[in-house]
């Protein structure tokens, strides 16, 4: 502050000394507190259209007349305003704000200073992004986001990330968070992850329900990285890396040798010669790289962001991989004294993959196979054998085409028109067109032809999205006296239509065709091939309004509505109103806080909101009938489909609703050293969706969606961002997220039936076990285990469970009553701990995950570390006493499969170097890097990765299964290069 | 400020008629369109469509009789012939076959539920359609319209026995609109309604027999009411023989139908052809699917056999002591099972030998090899089979008319007139050694020569009790072997007072064996509707 008020101090002498009414010049620089030149801020005189910006070197020079108000502003930095007494030359020294002060935060329909924000809103910006081979945009901010879990449960190089916010808020709604790419739905795919800007998350209610019915489960805002320059400018940036994979960590399973001395003690395994060992036959160590490239160009009214980014990854899987080609021009041009805005962005994406038969069952294949046996027959063909789900794991991946091909177009322009100073109108069009398009075969040589007789299979799958948006925005703001209001209405129309067409074709006379002529093959004629072809149209549209307040950062309020309505929704349900309310009180603001000079920040939040959840699929209230082979019949001599009505007709079907309360603290402290924000919510989700049970008889199906749940999750947060060392050639960054949820199913009933259903099952072992491994009970948690709890194992090497009376009897007394909880799979505690330093050149980076308080299922124990089945093979564990017995027990689902999973992962470590500008002429700059990712993990979990289960589809209410069908995960290290020229 | 508004104003204009644009439809016309459905204001069904609109009914049959966990199992796997052991690919399945075979299955069991589920299908389809029918909704020609409505009359009885027979007190819901929660009906009920509904149906139903094949007529009906009749003794506590021989007799002088001259038409993947055959569930392997039996019966290897284009499960197979019942030259024994070494269609190689031994359901640790049991071959596996069959399922066929008719005579003392119809039926079954076909009034008075008793992991039969003590025992048997594997041993041994009271294989008669031969209400039933109390003897 004594710099500024020195600078002042001069510039009122210097008032004083000049009387003259004509234009002068002013010449001068821009710098930061170390005396740094700025770049790019914006400076203008007020009353005076038109702006300038300082030069890279800081500079400026403008015209002004005497008694002028020059402001000076730069995004990082307190705004600075002086009045100009007649000076010519003019050092403007920009006092840095503290960055979560003074950050724009994207909301929903526009942006916000972090200082003004009432909701619980997480921003993170590019600089702050996960480095290295990063796979989508959830992984740029894995770990950085307090109550964003962010996980990568498979190694398919096509997978993208799972993301869950503040738990599970659906039961038959979508559980993904709206993702946002530059004002339109998108996905976390859509842009290349080096194409990023910033990623917003708009966590609660408050923030939320701007989006109305799609909110639920929060909203994700990412924004595009352009260019914002002001002026002339030509930049090329390329960032290229290369990257090698592993398996993280292979199952033990018992090779040739174990099976020979085992057959020698005695045990009845067959020795069939060979020596294989599967697992590494089926797997590589995969290079794989990425290129990108970004040009800005233009000047201060028309300039351009281009993007290309070319990236080649191979699966760790044989044959698998992704190759993918994402382009993006973005292109902007102001008018009539900035008084018109027009952009104008095209997203074009491309992906292929030809992944063969790599699929998880495949995997499954692989570990059981007889590590005896061989790959190749006499006949140099795949060696099979007659078992039951037995097939050679190197035939199934040579022997199958799968090949897929995704396309994207998106399409989307606006207008800004501002009209007069705060004003803007805007609307925003916007197409996005997909299409993808599989081609699966299998050759003659595969196991359905040799073994199944099909004569060779082959299917053609396509489907196609446009997805049509328009949106009509009015924001006004105005600030006068300390007093800052905005005010938002707007009007939003959604139209999406998908499409679906599929063949399936067997009985060819050549497995030369693959997929490419479906119409050779014989079992169409047999009346055996398959065809289906399904549209569906779904409508979204949405009236909304906003109004937020501030007086002088210190209070603040904002409050929305949004009415919104969707075609599936029954006549009478089809539009639902979705307000919102939060306010904020900068407590550090206050005088009688003015001498706490260690606070800088202290901003009490509090929201309540109210958003929805769409039913999961088009028609659901419609009443109709379908023509279905499967409901036909022999009648008149003839075969004919049967016409029935499609579901139990419920056309009163109606939103899920989620109303959620949320108070939070930023604060920021010791000289914005130490900042962050803490939050604690809980939100209720009634009239969840539900394909709730109802009586047959008299209904004719057993079940129908109702609005007849009601689930809470309550939850904290806490981010806390250290700047250990700013200044100086050292710096360290470090950064702290912690969230907590609790999650409860409070009800399940419905008014008109009148009956509450206590629970339902979730989860499948899959065979040859075969029941459900969850149990989702009214008043507890999603993510319960529900399965017999082993206390021992008997003399004869059987299970010895507890029944439900607490007894311990042996398994073949127990029955499916007497399973109990035991253990959840969703972690009630997720850590992330984010460091960055530099030391001149030199950059590091590392981060750390964890979660806490959760069990996995641990189904490669459960399948393979028992020896009961000779057929298959088994992990080396397998013979390991169990409570000092050999089991010889069947496979069953029991307790002890069920293991704790805490884990503490060092997910990413980057080292970099920037050589020193214009090193090599012509570079500005260039930075080298290595990193790893998946490096290392602590835990007592004995699977493969405890991060390996997934949580979203048929997991959604199963968590925490570490499945025996999947793709592994892989350890990654790479080497990287960023050059901008 | 009026710059403002009229800015928005305009822009807003603009927004509107952009809309219109993308759209073509106003702003807020949310009106739902549908490619992939037909709506009900979309479709007015005349005469034409009846066929679609009946087909469903009927549908309810094929998806539960040999469908997965279906009727068969239900009725086959709860009774003396048939067992599903642990194998080494499988089939333990949280122990739900060792449930069924030892009666300890509880009140969220599937395979009954699922017999609940699609009979109440086809009931609530059946009752929607007589709705629509009788309120115009289905425009009908007067005389179509009665003959459909009693046909899907007949057709719900039909639905409603299966409840009766396995389920017992169960509600009767006639009214499609109704959707206020049903009241439970006792079996004396249920039985008096679906009596009541057939004998009022019968006249008006179609004599025709192909035209309305694996349809209910007059013949079906008479075949479901002489059935009813047969098990009324267990269904009310009273007997109704004499109605059994009217039902019968009125079959048999039809001349509608004889026996099929070969034993195994009446089951091949054309035995709709068969003269024998009253009421089937029709299955075709590219119209109607569902008969997966061989899918569950063979080892993976016998696709090899029969050149097959799926690869089968290798599950169920036959009780050996049930197989050490029949006369080895009861053709039969071969028509009905698989045994003995089986080659490869196209080399003739040896693929797999199916021995008769079994060592145990399993649960305890004991696995059955790939080959162990003989396995369901009555409904013959054609050439090239996919994972459906054609083989229709003779759910009603002439010979059990006949046993019907044989065992209500033997029970009303008349036994030497019911061994005229038992050698009747026997005749084709002993073509080699037509001496052994012949059985005398005595001889079905005699027990049954099946070894009941606990079958050890050896084979040997301990804690015997036989099969001497059991009445009329030698009629089971022929029941046995007449019908083995036709999805209703359960019924039959019920009524001999078998199930209740017999171990074999690794059952032993129930604690509380006389509830077991009602299933239990399905619990999630219960949960949805608590105006249905349980069964006796199932605890909750």
């Amino acid at each position: 502050m004594k710099r500024i008020m020195i600078l002042f101090l001069l510039l009122w002498n210097v008032s004083f000394s000049t009387h003259a009414q004509q234009k002068l010049s002013l010449r001068g620089k821009v710098i930061d507190s170390t005396g740094d030149p700025i770049t790019g801020a914006t400076l203008s005189v007020e009353g005076q259209d038109g702006q300038t910006s300082s030069r890279a070197d800081g500079t400026f020079s403008l015209e002004y007349q005497k008694g002028d108000v020059l402001l000076v502003s730069s995004i990082g930095y307190l705004p600075f305003r002086v009045v100009l007494a007649g000076q010519t030359t003019l050092d403007v020294q920009l006092q840095s704000s503290s960055e979560a002060l003074d950050e724009v935060v994207v909301v929903g329909y526009g942006t916000q200073r972090r200082g003004e924000v009432t909701s619980s809103i997480a921003s993170v910006k590019s600089e702050d992004f996960t480095k290295g081979a990063v796979k989508d945009a959830g992984q740029l901010v894995q770990g950085k986001v307090a109550g964003l879990r962010i996980s990568t449960p498979s190694g398919d190089p096509g997978e993208s990330s799972q993301i869950n916010l503040r738990g599970l808020n659906s039961i038959n709604g979508s559980q993904n968070p709206l993702v946002i790419v530059d004002g339109v739905p998108g996905d976390l795919n859509t842009v290349a992850p080096e194409d990023i800007e910033s990623i917003d998350v708009l966590k609660d209610g408050s923030a939320a329900a701007i989006y109305g019915t799609r909110a639920t489960a929060g909203v994700i805002l990412v924004t595009t990285r352009r260019n914002t320059a002001t002026e002339n400018r030509t930049t090329i940036e390329y960032n290229g890396y290369a990257s090698l994979q592993t398996l993280f960590r292979k199952p033990e399973m018992m090779d040739a040798s174990d099976y020979r001395r085992l057959i020698a003690e005695g045990v009845p395994y067959d020795d069939l010669g060979g020596e294989t060992n599967w697992i590494d036959e089926v797997t590589r160590n995969p290079s794989s790289h990425n290129h990108n490239l970004t040009l800005f160009g233009g000047n201060s009214r028309t300039n351009f962001t281009g993007s290309i980014n070319y990236r080649d990854w191979q699966g760790v899987l044989l044959k698998s991989g992704q190759e993918r080609l994402n382009i993006r021009t973005n292109l902007n041009h102001d008018m009539f004294d900035g008084k018109l805005k027009t952009n104008v962005q095209l997203i074009s994406r491309s992906a292929k993959s030809n992944n063969g038969g790599s699929t998880p069952y495949m995997w499954r294949q692989a570990i059981i196979r007889n590590p005896t046996d061989r790959i190749y027959n006499d006949e140099g063909k795949w060696q099979e054998r007659d078992a039951y789900f037995y097939d050679n794991p190197l035939g199934m991946i040579h022997e199958s085409i799968n090949d897929s091909q995704f396309r994207e177009t998106r399409l989307n322009g606006s207008v800004d028109y501002r009209p007069l100073e705060g004003l803007s109108l805007k609307m925003l069009l916007s197409r996005v067109q997909n299409n993808n398009l599989f081609g699966g075969a299998t050759t003659f040589d595969h196991v359905n032809t040799t073994k199944n007789n099909l004569n060779g299979t082959a299917s053609r799958d396509t489907r196609s999205a446009v997805e049509n948006l328009m949106e009509l925005t009015a924001n006004y703001t105005k600030t006068f006296e300390g007093h800052k209001i905005d005010v938002l209405g707007g009007y939003s129309w959604q139209d999406d239509t998908y499409e679906q067409f599929y063949a399936y074709n067997f009985d060819f006379p050549t497995d030369n065709y693959t997929y490419n002529k479906l119409e050779a093959g014989m079992a169409l004629q047999r009346g055996l091939a398959e065809m289906t072809s399904y549209k569906e149209n779904r409508k979204l549209a949405g009236f909304f309004a906003r109004v937020a307040y501030n007086y002088q950062e210190k209070y603040m309020v904002m409050a929305s509505i949004r009415r919104e309505g969707s075609s599936t929704f029954g006549e009478n349900n089809k539009w639902g109103s979705f307000p919102a309310i939060s306010v904020g009180w900068d407590i550090a603001k206050e005088d009688f806080m003015a001498n706490v000079t260690p606070i800088n920040q202290l901003k009490l939040r509090a929201g309540f909101g109210v958003t929805g959840t769409i039913v999961s699929a088009a028609y659901m209230s419609q009443t109709s009938y379908n023509f279905d082979r499967g409901q036909g019949g022999y009648v008149n001599g003839r075969w004919v489909p049967g016409f029935v009505p499609t579901r139990n007709f419920n056309p009163d079907l109606r939103w899920e609703r989620k109303h959620e309360y949320n108070v939070g603290l930023d604060f920021s402290i010791l000289d914005n050293r130490v900042y962050g924000s803490l939050d604690y919510y809980t939100r209720r989700v009634k009239d969840l969706l539900y394909q709730f049970n109802v009586p047959s008889p008299p209904y004719l199906y057993p079940s129908m969606m109702l609005n007849s749940g009601e689930m809470s999750n309550s939850g904290f947060e806490a981010l806390i961002n250290v700047d250990a060392f700013r200044q100086g050639e050292f710096k360290w960054k470090t950064g702290l997220t912690v969230s907590t949820n609790k999650n409860k199913l409070i009800n399940l009933s419905n008014d008109q039936f009148n009956v509450t259903v206590p629970f339902f099952e979730a989860g499948y072992t899959g065979e040859p076990i075969q029941i459900a491994t969850h149990r989702v009970e009214l008043g507890r948690a999603v993510g319960d285990f529900f399965v017999l709890k082993t206390v021992g194992v008997d003399e004869n090497g059987k299970w010895l469970v507890e029944n439900k009376e607490g007894e311990t009897i042996p398994i073949s007394e127990s029955s499916p009553d007497d399973r109990q909880y035991y253990g959840n799979g969703i972690p009630d505690v997720n850590l992330g701990w984010n460091n960055s330093f530099s030391y001149k050149n030199v950059d590091f980076s590392f981060n750390l995950r964890g979660s806490f308080g959760h069990q996995i299922l641990n189904m490669t124990r459960l399948y393979y570390e028992n020896p009961i089945n000779k057929a298959y093979n088994v992990l080396k564990t397998a013979y390991d006493p169990v409570y000092g017995q050999t089991l010889t027990n069947d496979l069953v689902y029991v307790s002890h499969y069920i293991e704790d999973a805490d884990f503490l992962k060092l997910d990413n470590v980057t080292l970099g170097y920037t050589f020193k500008p214009n090193a090599i002429k012509g570079i500005q700059n260039l930075r080298v890097y290595a990193s790893g990712f998946n490096l290392m993990t602590i835990t007592g979990y004995k699977g493969l990765d405890p991060e390996a289960a997934s949580y979203e589809g048929d997991f959604t209410f199963a968590p925490g299964i570490e499945h025996r069908d999947r793709y592994p995960t892989t350890r990654t290290f790479t080497v990287g290069l960023n050059v901008t020229f | 400020m009026k710059r403002i508004y009229k800015s928005i104003y305009s822009t807003m204009l603009m927004g509107v008629g952009l809309c219109g644009f993308v759209s073509f439809n106003a702003c807020t016309n949310l009106d739902e369109e549908v490619f992939s459905e037909v709506l009900e204001k979309d479709f007015a069904p005349t005469e034409r469509d009846l066929p679609f609109i009946v087909a469903p009914v009927y549908a309810s049959f094929r998806n539960l009789m040999f469908g997965w966990q279906g009727y068969f199992d239900l009725q086959e796997e709860s009774a003396d012939h048939i067992i599903t052991p642990v194998r080494p690919n499988g089939w333990d399945d949280a122990g739900t076959y060792r449930r069924m075979h030892q009666h300890t299955w509880n009140t969220i069991q599937w395979q009954p539920y699922n017999t609940w589920q699609q009979a109440y299908s086809s009931i609530t389809k059946a009752n929607m359609i007589i709705m629509q029918i009788e309120e115009g909704t289905l425009p009908l020609p007067e005389d179509i319209a009665a003959s459909a409505i009693a046909e899907l009359r007949a057709a719900r009885a039909l639905a409603y026995y299966l409840l009766l027979d396995n389920h017992g007190n169960v509600p009767i819901v006639t009214d499609y609109r109704d959707v206020d929660l049903p009241d439970q009906k006792t079996r004396q009920e249920v039985y008096d309604f679906v009596v009541d509904e057939l004998k009022e149906v019968i006249p008006l139903l179609s004599e025709d027999v192909s035209a309305m094949y694996g349809r209910m007529n007059v013949w079906a009906a008479k075949a479901l009411l002489a059935k009813i009749y047969l098990n009324a003794d267990v269904y009310i506590g009273q007997q109704r023989w004499g109605e059994v021989i009217t039902e019968t007799n009125d079959i048999i002088q039809s001349g509608a139908f004889r026996l099929d001259p070969e034993y195994k038409n009446i089951f091949s993947h054309t035995n709709d052809e068969s003269p024998e055959i009253i009421f089937a569930v029709p299955y075709d392997e590219v119209y109607g699917h569902g008969n997966q039996l061989h899918m569950k019966t063979l080892s993976p290897l016998s696709r090899l056999v029969y050149n097959m284009a799926a690869g089968p499960w290798g599950g169920n197979c036959a009780v050996p002591q049930f197989i050490d019942t029949y006369d080895e030259d009861d053709q039969r024994l071969y028509d009905s099972w698989l045994q003995g070494p089986q080659y490869h269609a196209v080399t003739g190689e040896l693929v797999i030998t199916y021995g008769k031994e079994v060592p145990g359901i399993g649960g305890d640790g004991t696995i059955a090899a790939d080959n162990a049991g003989y396995r369901l071959g009555k409904y013959a596996i054609k050439n090239g089979a996919t994972n459906n069959l054609d083989n229709d399922y003779p759910m009603f066929r002439y010979a059990d008319i006949l046993m019907m008719k044989a065992e209500a005579l033997l029970r009303t003392g008349r036994s030497n007139e019911a061994a005229l119809l038992v050698s009747e039926v026997r005749e084709r079954a002993f073509k080699l050694t037509p001496e052994k076909a012949t059985v005398t009034g005595a001889d079905l008075e005699k027990g049954s020569t099946y070894n009941y008793g606990w079958q050890d992991k050896d084979g040997t039969v301990a804690g015997q009790n036989g099969g001497a003590d059991i009445e009329f025992g030698r009629f089971l048997d022929e029941l046995g072997w007449e019908f083995a594997g036709e999805a209703r041993r359960r019924q039959d041994i019920i009524r001999f007072g078998v199930f209740q009271t017999k171990s074999w294989f690794n059952h032993r008669p129930h604690a509380r064996a006389q509830s077991r031969t009602l299933f239990p209400i399905p619990n999630d039933e219960r949960n949805k509707n608590p105006k249905l109390d349980q069964n006796p003897g199932y605890d909750d």
